[in-house]
């Protein structure tokens, strides 16, 4: 098992940067998600990794060792697509034993392989089919095991769960996992489902436009979003992202938002003395929110209408305007019945509330950690 | 809208009945059967008279079907040579079999040919970029375009310069190479985009799924690619084959002047001048000589058909 590392890496198609100066490190034997909307260079990235791509500059380690020029397959890794891209004239049985043909092992040996992997991925009795007599979750695993035959020391799955339906999406997701920890594999995952990449991921890179947004656990990720782009990506509903305005009169800082004022919590406040932003954006997350009757204390608290409710089971989405044509979500529980256009307080706690610069789009806690000397 | 409304609006047959997918598919099926049955009725009906004249004392021509006397007398006589009862020996049978074999030479050359060219330049034309890949893609459909008659005299200036310089040794040999690849040459351009549309079908992961299985291009290329477009493979070489089975002109104009017969040639003398020809005869020649157009047909009409609908499964 190997760290895959990549330094300074850019691919270019013509006139598009798909992937954009990317220095990122996907630790040895974890479980590592490339999260980001379509078009952000992560299958571009997990390709150049593969070394179906060529990077246009930087390089690429496993461990060591440069593979920047090594053809895929001196790579010795793993691959599997979305669309599984099994051989369809092959049965599951040669199209798991293919890759180790392909090392030259002698019968005997490619049979016990195949038995092996087929049995950790319980597909034995699939093995005299071909592809296109098999489910969509059934050719996943064959790919799957395909992709494992060969012991790889890298597996990488291009959105490997897209293509299956969404219960067994959740089976699968598990098992995948499982799978990783059971071999101790260094895999990279590639995925637009946030709920995914919070799921399985020992480490999650957000990406947008070839660049990296943010490496982190799903944890970090989550309630410490480095941009506003991960903040508003990240989370189901997304991070409600307000403009407001710095107003400093003498010593004391207060913020207003939606006709709303608060003052910013200890850390901001330090932050934010030490700067001369005036206009700032702040994000919270809908599950922050409290719909009250009445302000409390030194939260945020912004006067709101109810616009419309969404009971999930759950949990209720509550959509709200604020400041006449602002709209924020809110999580409420099940049993909190709102009408459309009754007044309310949208009321989050200081400590919840997340600071962007408005200029750059970073979270200026982040900012602040980052330009301290290494 | 109320109910009466609409009620009223379907008396008038202002509401669409049926939905464009439930027209029943049995009234489909029923229609372009007739309607295709109609259009391959003369054809078909002109094969059948010439295999039924092969075997009759006379040429049919339709009512005549069930006064003729069948027997396979016609056959006998084509195979000893005799193209009238009453002729003399024109050939011998091992002279036949030496025409059918040159023929078979022939197509089997064009079909080797053919297939090995296209199926390696399809490939590149599908996966490789490569400049003026696009100007070489439409230069071949205009390639395809010129019929192989308007070529025939450059060609034919081509063979008679190059004839100088092959001993006469290896004369005959050098006459079927050049009838094959030249002959070759008119089915590639269009074998080539027939190729070119099957690997394009084949989804790019499948081959990155090779390369990183860790196959050359090469081996993913002959083992993976190969397999999943024998349908096209099969389909240009029935094509080509037919081609070279059954070309009149290249093998008269490169063959025939150098004493080789093949079967078009060998019919076309048979037929001669069609007044005086004894045409029961010359049924048996036609019978023999479409045999392998009918015999291909029937085996690989289902590859066929998906190579002509672009190689999308009905």
């Amino acid at each position: 098992m190997v760290e895959v590392r990549l330094e300074k890496v850019s691919k270019i198609f013509g006139r598009v940067r798909a992937v954009d100066n990317v220095t990122v490190t996907f630790p040895e034997s974890r479980f590592s998600v490339m999260l980001g909307p379509s078009g952000s260079g992560k299958s571009t990235t997990l390709y150049l990794v593969a070394g179906i791509y060529k990077p246009t500059n930087g390089s690429i380690y496993f461990g060591d060792k440069d593979v920047t020029n090594l053809p895929p397959k001196d790579r010795n890794v793993g691959l599997v697509f979305q669309n599984y891209a099994l051989y369809p004239h092959m049965s599951v049985y040669e199209n798991i034993a293919f890759p180790l043909r392909l090392q030259k092992l002698d019968e005997s040996t490619i049979a016990t392989k195949v038995n092996e992997v087929a049995k950790l991925l319980r597909i034995e009795e699939l093995l005299d089919r071909y592809p296109s007599q098999l489910s969509g979750g059934q050719q996943q695993r064959v790919a799957l095991a395909r992709a494992l035959a060969k012991e790889p020391s890298v597996l990488l799955l291009d959105e490997p769960l897209s293509n299956l339906d969404a219960l067994l999406r959740l089976t699968i997701r598990a098992e995948l996992k499982k799978l990783q920890q059971k071999l101790g594999i260094t895999a990279i995952h590639v995925t637009h489902d946030q709920a995914e990449a919070l799921s399985m991921a020992d480490v999650i890179i957000v990406m947008d436009q070839g660049r990296v947004e943010q490496v982190g656990t799903p944890h970090e990720v989550y309630y410490k979003p480095r941009s506003l782009f991960v903040a508003g990506f990240i989370g189901s509903p997304p991070a409600n992202i307000l403009s407001g305005r710095i107003e400093r009169i003498k010593d004391a800082l207060v913020i207003e938002v939606a006709g709303a004022r608060f003052e910013p919590s200890e850390d901001h406040l330090a932050v934010l003395r030490e700067s001369n932003l005036e206009d700032i954006v702040i994000a919270f997350r809908p599950e922050h929110v409290l719909l009250v009757d009445e302000p409390i204390g030194r939260n945020l608290n912004v006067e709101a209408e109810v616009y419309v409710t969404e009971p999930l089971g759950k949990e209720t989405i509550v959509t709200l305007v604020v400041a006449g044509n602002l709209m924020i979500k809110a999580v409420a529980s099940p049993d909190y019945s709102l009408r459309s256009g009754e007044k309310v307080y949208v009321s989050v706690p200081r400590n919840k509330i997340m600071l962007f610069d408005p200029a750059t789009g970073l979270n200026i806690l982040h900012i602040a950690g980052e330009s301290e000397p290494a | 809208m109320s109910y009466k409304v609409l009620r009223i609006l379907r008396r008038r047959r202002y509401v669409m009945r049926y939905d464009v997918e439930t027209i029943p598919a049995r009234k489909i099926n029923i229609t372009l059967g007739v309607a295709v049955g109609l259009a391959t009725l003369p054809v078909v009906a002109i094969y059948v008279l010439l295999t039924l004249s092969s075997f009759a004392d006379r040429m049919l021509s339709g009512p005549d079907i069930l006064e003729a006397d069948y027997s396979i007398e016609n056959w006998r006589l084509f195979f000893q040579g005799k193209l009238d009862p009453a002729a003399t020996s024109l050939y011998s049978f091992k002279e036949l079999i030496m025409i059918i074999l040159n023929t078979l030479i022939v197509a089997a050359g064009v079909t080797v040919i053919v297939v090995l060219v296209s199926v390696m330049a399809g490939y590149a034309f599908s996966r490789m970029k490569f400049p003026g890949r696009r100007e070489l893609m439409e230069f071949l459909l205009l390639l395809h375009a010129f019929p192989g008659v308007a070529l025939i005299i450059a060609v034919y200036a081509i063979y008679v310069w190059s004839l100088k310089g092959i001993p006469s040794d290896i004369l005959v040999p050098y006459r079927f190479t050049y009838t094959i690849f030249a002959r070759a040459a008119l089915e590639i351009p269009l074998s080539i985009w027939l190729m070119k549309g099957f690997f394009d079908k084949i989804p790019w992961e499948v081959e990155w799924s090779a390369l990183v299985d860790g196959a050359s291009r090469f081996k993913t290329w002959f083992s993976i690619l190969l397999p999943q477009v024998k349908p096209g493979i099969a389909a240009i070489a029935v094509f080509a084959f037919l081609a070279g089975w059954e070309d009149l002109i290249y093998v008269h104009v490169f063959l025939y002047t150098g004493g080789i017969k093949t079967l078009a040639t060998l019919i076309e003398e048979v037929i001669g001048n069609i007044e005086t020809a004894y045409l029961p005869i010359a049924a048996a020649a036609g019978t023999l000589y479409l045999l392998p157009t009918i015999i291909f047909f029937i085996f690989t009409q289902r590859f066929l058909l998906e190579a002509l609908t672009g190689g999308v499964k009905g």
